[in-house]
């Protein structure tokens, strides 16, 4: 009779249950959450390169636009002049022929002619589309490449341009990175919550704010794989 | 036996906590200066863009008047031609043009074309100009360009950030040593001694690596904390 009232007694509950589990996973959370941040800063610091990077290159675009402007203006300029000045010559060589050779208006033009083609002449050394082999004419009396002078006076400018959208590129996947870990730390700090929350709790309750918790931790765990792999 | 009953003894507890607490200081110290740290580089990175933007302000410029020299150089030489040829061409009017072109009109037009036109270490043996010399003479005479490094900034900046990184590492040693000092507060008999140890040598390792850091960066950036 004693024996059977001893065993129908029930044992009382240990109010510390899981309380050593619940710090375990408390201090846990709180080593990937200082790991998460450190992934965090790492990713601003990344996107806050990237976006230095992208402005600058911005600023060197628009740069070397502006000059690659001022020197096609140069270059345009110097061979319309010549091709101005060349076909005068040619104009007035063939004025001075149909006056006759002894008239006073052929020997003006012909004079005329001389003077326009010692212009023309000395503009040809100027202009880059005569002095310059990969655009001079190949054959005497053809036209200049100008289709060569275009892609290479633009290429400087597409190739900072170039280096600019691959700085943003950068710039926008850290940023996304960053912003994601700040997502994640969201989470971590909701997993601190919910642990917290269980160590005031009953020890059946405390377990499952714990198994919460957890759960919480192991979704913060596993997006913050994912992003660190992307 | 006296191993087991100073590990049992209330003066472990304290130091554990003791631990603890300069362990949570140097977590927020640390986590202070990874701010100013970051504050730095943002500054410097800041810097590098402001002085980039002047400098290439200031290269506009040197372009524009290197082209606009070039042009009126080009239109000196075309018309030093038209005179040489009026000159030579023996005609009475044309070679009295000449002379009149050669006194009136052409010295404005070197003036225009200076130094170009004037400054022989600009002439090229075919009678050209060469242009690239005359853009770098202005960059060099520009004495608030020379002072305006953006590529200087952005190693500062650099520097800044790889510091953030690397005490941001060590400060994640300072919160692994935090977890191990924790188990040893929570931990039985047994295990408290060695979590201990643990995690007060995680905070050694942590506390050097914060210094090293430091000192080595401070070096790196010339002085500049």
């Amino acid at each position: 009779m004693t024996e059977s009232n001893s065993q129908s007694v029930p044992q009382p509950v240990n109010p510390d249950r899981y309380k050593s589990l619940v710090v375990v996973l408390t201090v846990i959370t709180t080593v990937i959450t200082a790991m998460v941040a450190g992934l965090g800063a790492d990713a601003n610091i990344r996107a806050s390169i990237g976006n230095r990077d992208s402005q600058q290159y911005a600023l060197l675009a628009a740069g070397e636009l502006h000059r690659q402007g001022l020197q096609s203006a140069y270059d345009i300029n110097v061979f319309s002049g010549y091709l101005t000045d060349a076909q005068e010559a040619t104009i007035m060589q063939l004025t001075a022929g149909q006056q006759g050779s002894n008239s006073q208006v052929a020997a003006d033009s012909l004079l005329q002619s001389t003077v326009d083609q010692a212009r023309a002449d000395t503009a040809q050394k100027f202009s880059v589309f005569y002095t310059d082999s990969r655009y001079a004419p190949k054959t005497s009396g053809g036209t200049p490449d100008m289709q060569a002078y275009l892609t290479d006076s633009t290429a400087a400018a597409k190739n900072l341009v170039t280096k600019q959208n691959a700085a943003a590129d950068d710039y926008n996947r850290w940023n996304h990175k960053g912003d994601t870990y700040t997502s994640i730390m969201a989470i971590l700090a909701v997993t601190l919550f919910l642990f917290g929350l269980a160590q005031a709790l009953s020890p059946r309750l405390r377990l499952l704010f714990a198994v919460f918790g957890v759960i919480a931790l192991a979704a913060a765990g596993f997006w913050t794989i994912l992003v660190l792999v992307s | 036996m006296n191993n087991s009953s100073w590990t049992d003894s209330p003066r472990l507890d304290i130091i554990i906590a003791a631990l603890i607490a300069i362990v949570s200081t140097t977590f927020a110290l640390a986590a202070w200066r990874i701010n100013m740290v970051s504050s730095n580089a943002g500054d410097a990175s800041r810097q590098g863009i402001l002085n980039g933007i002047k400098k290439q302000a200031f290269t506009n410029e040197n372009w524009r008047q290197t082209y606009t020299e070039a042009s009126s150089a080009e239109t000196y030489a075309v018309y030093l031609a038209e005179v040489d040829a009026l000159d030579a061409s023996g005609n009475p009017a044309a070679v009295a043009q000449a002379a009149n072109l050669r006194q009136y009109l052409l010295p404005n037009l070197q003036l225009l074309a200076n130094p170009l036109a004037t400054d022989p270490i600009y002439q090229n043996p075919d009678g050209t100009y060469n242009l690239q010399k005359r853009f770098d003479a202005l960059e060099a005479a520009s004495p608030d360009l020379r002072d305006l490094d953006p590529q200087a900034s952005f190693q500062l900046a650099d520097r800044y950030y790889a510091e953030q990184r690397w005490l941001t590492v060590a400060t994640v040693l300072l919160a692994i040593s935090l977890f191990w000092l924790a188990l040893a507060e929570i931990s039985g008999k047994r295990m408290r001694l060695p979590t201990l140890i643990i995690g007060a040598g995680v905070y050694g390792v942590g506390l050097v690596a914060l210094a090293v850091i430091e000192v080595l960066f401070y070096f790196l950036r010339g002085g500049v904390l």
